[in-house]
């Protein structure tokens, strides 16, 4: 397939995920009880001449595929819709939270990559006690809720020791980098975990194959062995192991930006369900659902640089 | 608050001890000795701080929706809004009230309020405070479509005109206590017609600004993320020129969060109005102050109709005289809380104290269960059960509704709890088929102001707070609200509050005081309920 048509078939692929995921979304959220009424009127209600205004001014009362219809019209003009619980523009919303989300899934994603794969290689060539070891620690890891890691985390690290922060994303740069670090080892920690087992699998399997004991047998370095005829082989199952533990990462930072006090998407969709904020849930799930396909698109095309024989949108 | 999760974290953290140092294990020693606070005496002010100070950070609960004042009915939003809109009437630590932006108010009969605007007031532009945008900020609260939420005070104007180069006259249809004292509130803060106008429904938001007279000014508001406010050197009462160069707010929203944000000095102060479950490790450690302040809040039991099991007057009395308070504010609030006896506690009584304390002495808050088994016996258990609405995920809530439970068992009354989810809760405020099958719900409620009359106006057949249709006040409370004289207001809402209390359409169980929690390094900042509408932390210095 060339490069053009994979393109195309790609991004055919991500409309008609959108498409149905946004159609999912939307009546989904329209079938849930509640408005967000109780949110624009405030705490002391509201006469019932401001309810219906209210009603009336945001089209809270039209039929499903009506308001459906009209919100699909505004997304393709680029239009993300309007917060009416924050009375603004639900890009703007996003747009100020994208960069903490990304970077607090881009920290965790190099840490589930160096940990885990370290830890999995470690343990399958290590064997032994070194196998055993990781493995225990990758259960008590993959078994701990990330925020339960996170407020342990807070308590020794942040309170008890006073080395990091204990909320919040810094101003920028080297100061984001800190702030982020234990959130972001919070997140990472189950994921790494994971992969650390599928890798240690993966080495083990590589292993035993005829090609490494040929090459172990002809005395070829064991370095060598292990970069060249291991790992390389492995990195299959481990590259989609990661970059679906990466996609879903993003939903993972839901909890630990609530933990940590981040202001990244996923508080900002905690927040909007809550109020029934419905532009910003939509268009918040959007984001994510672009990300996820994303995520999987990248997969795929690393596969033909890992293993020149797959070709390109195969996953045989 | 212990919601399950945080349960459930701080049970996994114990069970994980080999990880923690000592810093959390000798906290739980002594969580159980007694709160240091002194109900009878709540604090208004903390010491003032002395030294100059370059930032001070402060958290909120959560991200305010709106700083335009018109919006601001909620903690989050008016503690920031305080210090930066100032109102007409300014409401003083102690809830008593002097000059804000109007030096005067003259009131020529009952239904004409004449206010005169300060002199040499400017906004943080440097444009000069007029009368046109005193008169602009209160029009756009007038009609019954205005989208304040303050509109229940404005019901009774008629007009509002500017009369003169720094006069402002406000005509009422008939006389309004409430709307004269409603100016000492968010609900009489001042904004600038130029600025509000050329900003439109965004006045208020991260994009469209905001411009007031306050002792600080809006710096920036990055949404999501932080509000900075700025001293304003250009500020006209020397007396609350701010010691505090920045202000800068944070929205942690995780109680445990926040608590160890306060002790490891990341957030230098905020005030909770709900205790915190980490209340004891703060007061225990040497980090921060915590005071507790005078306050309008009260944590109530809201019955939504009466044609269910709470529906005959006898019942009501019955669960209330069962409901052991003093129990209810030591381990619901961890002792940070006053059973409650009324709706309007002390703290309202800003006029004819002495009456209205006399009133006070004649309602208890003991249990009295012999007393309340014969009413029951007097007017027959209800066959259904009574349902009580509880939030979810709120512990607060749901221990109440354990207690109440425990209380209606012990007089033959049986009372089922309906969790809610916390997203559809605020729709029992103003939906009518929200509220269908349940029987009651609880709330914390506040006041604005030192007039019990303010809380006992939502018992009036019109108001929309009263969801159940009780009557049993209108008389008095309308007669009230048209009172001008204090006494004689005061004779009236005492009348009102008796019929009130034994008609127990809501069944008041708890005063809560603010709770304001300080680092060392800081002092100065309002200890009481004035923090929501006057600015509470231009008193802020730094300790020595």
């Amino acid at each position: 397939m060339s490069l053009g048509t994979y393109a195309l078939r790609r991004s055919g692929g991500l409309l008609l995920v959108l498409l149905v995921t946004s159609f999912l979304v939307f009546g989904l959220l329209y079938l849930a009880p509640g408005s967000p009424l109780a949110f624009i009127l405030g705490p002391r209600g509201g006469t019932p001449e401001q309810i219906a205004m209210v009603t009336e001014q945001y089209h809270l009362n039209d039929p499903f595929f009506v308001r459906y219809a009209a919100w699909l019209g505004d997304i393709l003009r680029g239009d993300l819709g309007y917060s009416i619980v924050y009375r603004q523009d639900v890009s703007a919303l996003i747009s100020g939270r994208v960069g903490t989300t990304l970077a607090l899934v881009s920290m965790a994603a190099i840490i589930i990559t160096v940990v885990g794969i370290g830890a999995g290689t470690f343990a399958a060539l290590r064997g032994g006690w070194g196998d055993q070891l990781t493995s225990a620690l990758a259960a008590v890891g993959l078994s701990t809720p990330s925020f339960v890691i996170g407020v342990a985390l807070i308590s020794v690290f942040a309170v008890g020791l006073g080395w990091f922060p204990t909320f919040g994303s810094g101003t920028s740069g080297v100061d984001t980098l800190w702030h982020l670090t234990l959130p972001a080892v919070a997140l990472s920690v189950a994921s790494a975990a994971y992969l650390a087992r599928i890798t240690r699998a993966a080495v083990l399997e590589e292993s035993g194959r005829e090609h490494v004991q040929t090459a172990t047998v002809r005395g070829l370095a064991p370095g060598r062995i292990v970069r060249h005829h291991v790992l390389r082989n492995s990195l299959i199952p481990i590259v989609t192991v990661l970059g679906l533990t990466i996609a879903t990462l993003i939903a993972g930072a839901v909890v630990i930006e609530n933990v940590f006090a981040l202001d990244g998407l996923g508080s900002l969709l905690v927040r909007a369900i809550l109020q029934r904020d419905f532009a910003v849930v939509q268009a918040v799930i959007l984001v994510l659902v672009v990300a996820f396909v994303v995520v999987n698109a990248i997969v795929d095309f690393l596969y033909t640089f890992i293993d020149p024989r797959i070709a390109l949108g195969s996953r045989q | 608050m212990f919601t399950p999760k945080t349960m459930f974290a701080a049970a996994s953290i114990a069970t994980a001890a080999l990880l923690l140092t000592a810093c959390t294990a000798d906290d739980t020693t002594d969580t159980q000795s007694g709160l240091s606070l002194d109900l009878e005496n709540l604090a208004t002010t903390t010491t003032p701080g002395t030294e100059p100070v370059d930032e001070v950070k402060w958290n909120l609960p959560y991200e305010p929706m709106s700083l335009d004042p018109i919006f601001g009915f909620n903690y989050a939003e008016n503690t920031v809004t305080a210090n930066l809109c100032e109102s007409l009437v300014r409401m003083k630590p102690d809830l008593s009230t002097e000059p804000g932006l109007a030096t005067n108010v003259a009131q020529p009969d009952d239904t004409t309020l004449v206010y005169t605007i300060r002199d040499g007031v400017t906004f943080w532009n440097g444009n000069p405070l007029t009368a046109e945008d005193v008169a602009y900020s209160l029009q756009r609260q007038v009609g019954e479509t205005a989208t304040s939420y303050f509109a229940s005070y404005f019901v009774n104007v008629d007009s509002v005109e500017v009369t003169g180069p720094s006069e402002v006259t406000v005509k009422l249809k008939q006389p309004d206590v409430l709307f004269a004292q409603a100016m000492g509130t968010a609900a009489g803060a001042i904004v600038e017609k130029a600025a509000a106008e050329a900003a439109g429904e965004a006045f208020g938001t991260p994009d469209g600004g905001l411009q007031c007279t306050g002792p600080f000014s809006l710096e920036a508001w990055n949404s999501g993320r932080s509000i900075q406010l700025a001293a304003n050197p250009g500020y006209w009462d020397a007396t609350l020129a701010p010691k505090v160069q920045r202000l800068s707010f944070s929205f942690i929203a995780d109680e445990s969060t926040a608590v160890n944000a306060l002790r490891t000095g990341d957030v230098d102060g905020q005030f909770f109005y709900l205790p915190p479950a980490g209340l004891s490790q703060l007061e225990n450690g040497d980090e921060v102050t915590t005071t507790y302040g005078e306050s309008l809040v009260f944590w109530t039991m809201i019955t939504t109709n009466l044609t269910g099991g709470l529906a005959d007057e006898r019942i009501r009395q019955a669960l209330s005289l069962a409901i052991d308070r003093k129990g209810l504010a030591k381990v619901v609030f961890q002792g940070a809380a006053v059973p409650a006896t009324t709706l309007a506690g002390p703290g309202y009584w800003g006029y004819e104290t002495d009456a209205f304390a006399t009133a006070f002495e004649e309602f208890s808050a003991d249990a009295d269960l012999e007393q309340a088994k014969q009413l029951v016996a007097e007017a027959g258990a209800p066959a259904e059960p009574i349902v009580l609405a509880v939030q979810g995920s709120s512990a607060v809530h749901e221990q109440t509704a354990n207690l109440i439970q425990a209380a209606g068992q012990a007089i033959g009354l049986k009372i089922e709890s309906k969790v809610i989810p916390v997203e559809q809760f605020g729709n029992l405020y103003f939906d009518e088929n929200a509220r269908e099958g349940l029987d009651g719900f609880f709330t914390t409620n506040y006041g604005n102001f030192a007039d019990p009359l303010d809380v006992y106006t939502m018992f009036h057949t019109a108001d929309s707070h009263n969801y159940s249709g009780w009557d049993g006040a209108d008389e008095q409370l309308a007669a009230a609200r048209r009172t001008t004289d204090p006494a004689e207001r005061a004779e009236l809402v005492i009348e009102a509050q008796e019929h009130i209390t034994k008609g127990l359409s809501w069944i008041p169980l708890a005063y809560e005081p603010v709770t304001l929690v300080q680092n060392t390094r800081i002092s100065g900042a309002t200890a009481s309920f004035a923090y929501l509408y006057a600015p509470w932390a231009a008193t802020i210095g730094g300790v020595k």
